[in-house]
């Protein structure tokens, strides 16, 4: 379960990127956080991989409250959300078995542990026969999902995406989405922030809408409206 | 506990591979601090040399007593036997015109202008000496008034007191002078060292940013950002020593005889800096590694600190 408590992020005394937030989503939901650019969907990601920190309010995920976190246990943190963009940001020198690799490495995980696990994760995101390859050479559908197994690395309990889509065309967009709820079915929590309104349509799962920093509904099975 | 080591051995990794990628950056960084580690130990064995040739010259003589010409060897040792065995003398020693004339020839073999002169005076032109080392410095004074006495005056034409206390002063203010310079010159260089190392880090780490972005991302430590970066500093850092001590070596064994000729000439077993530096290899290396490991992980730890908020 993650809950917000009347989260609010201020960058300067006007402007405030989001106002009051309270919301609940419980573990293995699937949220599409929709709004236009700047509506607040990229903070209200970053203050749950605490890249951020609110000013106001309290963020609780599974009763650890991240908003007193110190600063040693942000790494541990980001262990468990995962997280994948826009921009893929994978390491354009390694391939992307390396890619996933490199993420277990970090985190302090046994070399034959990795041999093993990488290939399965590959495999979850159908890219086991590219794993050779170097980002340069993937299309951008390929490239996302290299991000998302190497988001999965840790088997993280919450999956952040913050506009996977934003790059891809139609058809890679839905097959990144396939893959967003594949994960989802395995017991993941997925937060999707995009502002792509046939994938939330199609999703017909719950919808948040932001709004200048507020939430503005919050539907079931909830489409896209602005 | 295997978790530690296999991070460890993947920082280790990680720093060769970093060395390797900004090889040119990394052996500029060495190069500078091999050359504040040679100052640095010059300056240290100078110190040493200057001390050693202090102490020489305090224990050579303080005091002198230069016979006339035709006094004869048998009533030289009579007087030096005489001077020995008084209470205030810890030693008197003769030096005869003949060895006086030997060793001048000797300290100036490769002089053949001295030895021509020496040639043509039909007299040995050096007076026969004693030398005497008082059991006290203060009672120099006391045993030269006593060979000024009436009793010594028909033997001994002079007596040479004071003369090496200027000589000491004034040595002493040449080093004082020497080592501040090196002392300047080793801070300015110790400070260029942590300047050059401060940008090679940042460089390389602007380099590998968006390596350091994705390691923040997916959930790194900061010390495993910040140990590769440390211990490339620390490579750096020994090489400089291993570099600067096959520099040095070599370079003492080379002016070491005329080091000896110069300060300590004309002594039976002259101080070589050589030995010393080889007898004292510990802590010689020990100061430069203690040195070069303290500048390079002072400068790392700052320039990457900003990167790792």
């Amino acid at each position: 379960m993650i809950s917000f408590s009347n989260v609010s992020k201020l960058y300067s005394e006007d402007g405030a990127a989001l106002r009051s937030v309270t919301l609940k989503i419980p573990t293995g939901d699937f949220v599409s956080i929709v709004g236009q650019s700047g509506a607040g969907k990229s903070t209200l990601l970053k203050l749950l991989s605490a890249e951020e920190r609110p000013s106001e309010g309290s963020i609780i995920i599974d009763g650890w409250d991240i908003t007193q976190i110190k600063k040693w246990q942000v790494p541990y943190l980001r262990r468990q959300v995962g997280v994948i963009f826009q921009d893929f940001k994978l390491l354009p020198k390694r391939t992307a078995f390396e890619n996933v690799a490199f993420a277990m490495e970090v985190g302090g995980a046994k070399t034959k542990e990795i041999r093993d696990s990488v290939p399965q994760i590959l495999k979850l995101v159908n890219l086991l026969e590219k794993a050779e390859m170097y980002p340069n050479e993937m299309s951008g559908g390929e490239r996302q999902r290299v991000s998302i197994a190497r988001a999965l690395a840790y088997k993280p309990q919450i999956l952040l995406a913050d506009e996977p889509t934003g790059n891809l065309d139609a058809l890679h967009s839905w097959d990144i989405v396939q893959l967003l709820i594949k994960i989802n079915k395995l017991g993941t929590t997925v937060l999707l922030a995009t502002h792509n309104d046939d994938v939330v349509n199609a999703l017909k799962k719950r919808v948040v809408t932001l709004s200048k920093g507020q939430v503005v509904s919050d539907q079931e099975a909830g489409t896209y409206k602005l | 506990m295997t978790m530690i080591k296999t991070s460890s051995w993947r920082i280790l990794r990680n720093a060769l591979q970093n060395f390797q990628r900004n090889i040119w950056l990394s052996l500029a960084t060495t190069i500078i601090m091999t050359l504040t580690l040679i100052m640095t130990s010059f300056l240290y064995f100078l110190n040493v040399l200057g001390s050693e040739v202090l102490n020489t010259i305090e224990e050579k003589v303080d005091l002198s007593a230069t016979f006339k010409d035709d006094i004869a060897e048998d009533q030289i040792s009579i007087i030096a036997e005489d001077i020995r065995s008084r209470a205030d003398v810890q030693e008197a020693r003769v030096v005869t015109s003949e060895q006086a004339l030997e060793d001048f020839r000797a300290r100036h073999a490769d002089d053949p202008f001295i030895e021509e002169s020496l040639r043509e005076l039909e007299k040995n032109p050096l007076p026969s000496t004693l030398f005497i080392i008082a059991a006290d410095p203060r009672q120099y004074q006391t045993i030269a008034s006593e060979l000024e006495t009436e009793r010594y005056e028909p033997f001994i034409e002079s007596v040479n007191f004071e003369n090496s206390r200027t000589v000491i002063e004034r040595l002493i203010a040449v080093m004082s002078g020497v080592r501040n310079i090196g002392l300047v010159t080793t801070v300015v260089l110790a400070s260029l060292v942590i300047m050059i190392m401060f940008n090679t880090i940042r460089l390389a780490i602007y380099s590998f940013r968006e390596e350091i972005d994705i390691m923040r991302l997916v959930g790194a430590s900061n010390w495993f950002i910040r140990g590769p970066f440390i211990i490339e500093a620390v490579m750096v850092a020994l090489l400089s020593v291993i570099v600067s001590t096959f520099v040095l070596y070599p370079v003492l064994e080379t002016i070491n005889p005329e080091v000896q000729r110069f300060f300590f000439s004309g002594q039976a077993e002259p101080f070589s800096i050589y030995s010393y530096a080889l007898s004292h290899w510990t802590t010689v290396i020990g100061l430069e590694a203690l040195l070069a490991v303290g500048l390079a992980v002072f400068s790392s730890l700052v320039a990457i600190r900003r990167y790792l908020r």
